[in-house]
């Protein structure tokens, strides 16, 4: 369980003190963000406990990256960067996989378990959404999924993805569109 | 909420006018919620902390082979060099046949080698 006290630590303090080896400091690090990181990997991978080991790799690397965070931009968008970098390695190698030793499509690489949902609704909602997002292609779900899912804007996806503000706006115009047409099809 | 009302709550927020974090917030409402299972910082803080001398012996090792292979690299490179000066000196030039080592023989003196005659 992680103090109260650090609830109240601001993020700088925490990776300092994470840096020093702080357990309780990296644990509500973890705490805070690990939502953040839950949406970005469950909606580019799908919903399975495999997305969970991608999760904790994420902040395994943070922990051994923690030194070369400079603090200039904020810790949640570097801890983004790694989630992104993370999922899209994931997808790589579940493609060069299925390509190899499996004759199925690209579905295959979209994994849903059916978890534990509040409501039959709720459990739906998910579903829904995450076999409209399964149907595009990565690099058009991660630019949607970060904008309907977490909120960003163009600019601050760009940031993060590291790509020019013009192909995310392409790219988000035509995943939208693409999932438009599939939901309108479900 | 039906089926077909969260359906269109979704094209909604696909809409490039709509405020990216209301859509994210109507969704959340909606029930489209990412989360890890119970327990997921405990067993991040766990593989970090139990694993961490594996990970340093991972990385001792990377780096020694590294430097190992720097090594067997700068020996390589020295050696090639040293063959280059010595068939200029030797041969006089350091075209393909020199490094062939035919650089100074002649149709006949190749026959008399093959045949003998």
């Amino acid at each position: 369980m992680i103090k109260e006290s650090y609830r109240e630590k601001s993020e700088n303090e925490l990776v300092v003190a994470s840096l020093d080896g702080d357990k309780q400091a990296f644990g509500e690090i973890v705490t805070r963000y690990q939502n953040m990181v839950a949406r970005t990997v469950k909606s580019m991978l799908g919903d399975s406990v495999f997305s969970e080991d991608i999760g904790q790799d994420v902040f395994i690397k943070l922990f051994h990256s923690l030194s070369d965070f400079r603090g200039e931009a904020k810790l949640s968008t570097y801890i983004q960067k790694i989630a992104v970098n993370l999922t899209l390695n994931e997808i790589k190698r579940r493609k060069r996989f299925f390509s190899t030793f499996s004759q199925k499509g690209n579905n295959e690489m979209y994994e849903f378990e059916v978890a534990d949902y509040e409501t039959e609704e709720k459990k739906e909602a998910s579903e829904l959404i995450s076999k409209a997002l399964g149907s595009l292609d990565p690099k058009f779900r991660i630019i949607v999924a970060m904008r309907m899912l977490q909120g960003y804007s163009t600019k601050e996806t760009a940031e993060i993805l590291d790509l020019p503000l013009g192909t995310v706006l392409s790219r988000l115009s035509r995943g939208q569109e693409q999932m438009k047409n599939v939901l309108r099809k479900l | 909420m039906k089926s077909q009302d969260f359906k269109e709550l979704i094209i909604r927020s696909l809409d490039s006018e709509s405020d990216p974090e209301m859509a994210s917030g109507k969704l959340e409402e909606a029930g489209v919620t990412y989360r890890f299972r119970e327990g997921f910082t405990e067993r991040v803080i766990d593989k970090i902390f139990t694993a961490g001398d594996s990970v340093v012996r991972e990385i001792e090792f990377v780096r020694s082979l590294n430097s190992v292979f720097y090594r067997i690299a700068l020996t390589g490179v020295a050696a090639i060099v040293l063959l280059m000066i010595s068939i200029f000196i030797v041969q006089g030039s350091l075209s393909m046949d020199s490094f062939l080592g035919i650089g100074n023989t002649n149709d006949e003196s190749i026959l008399y080698l093959l045949t003998g005659n």
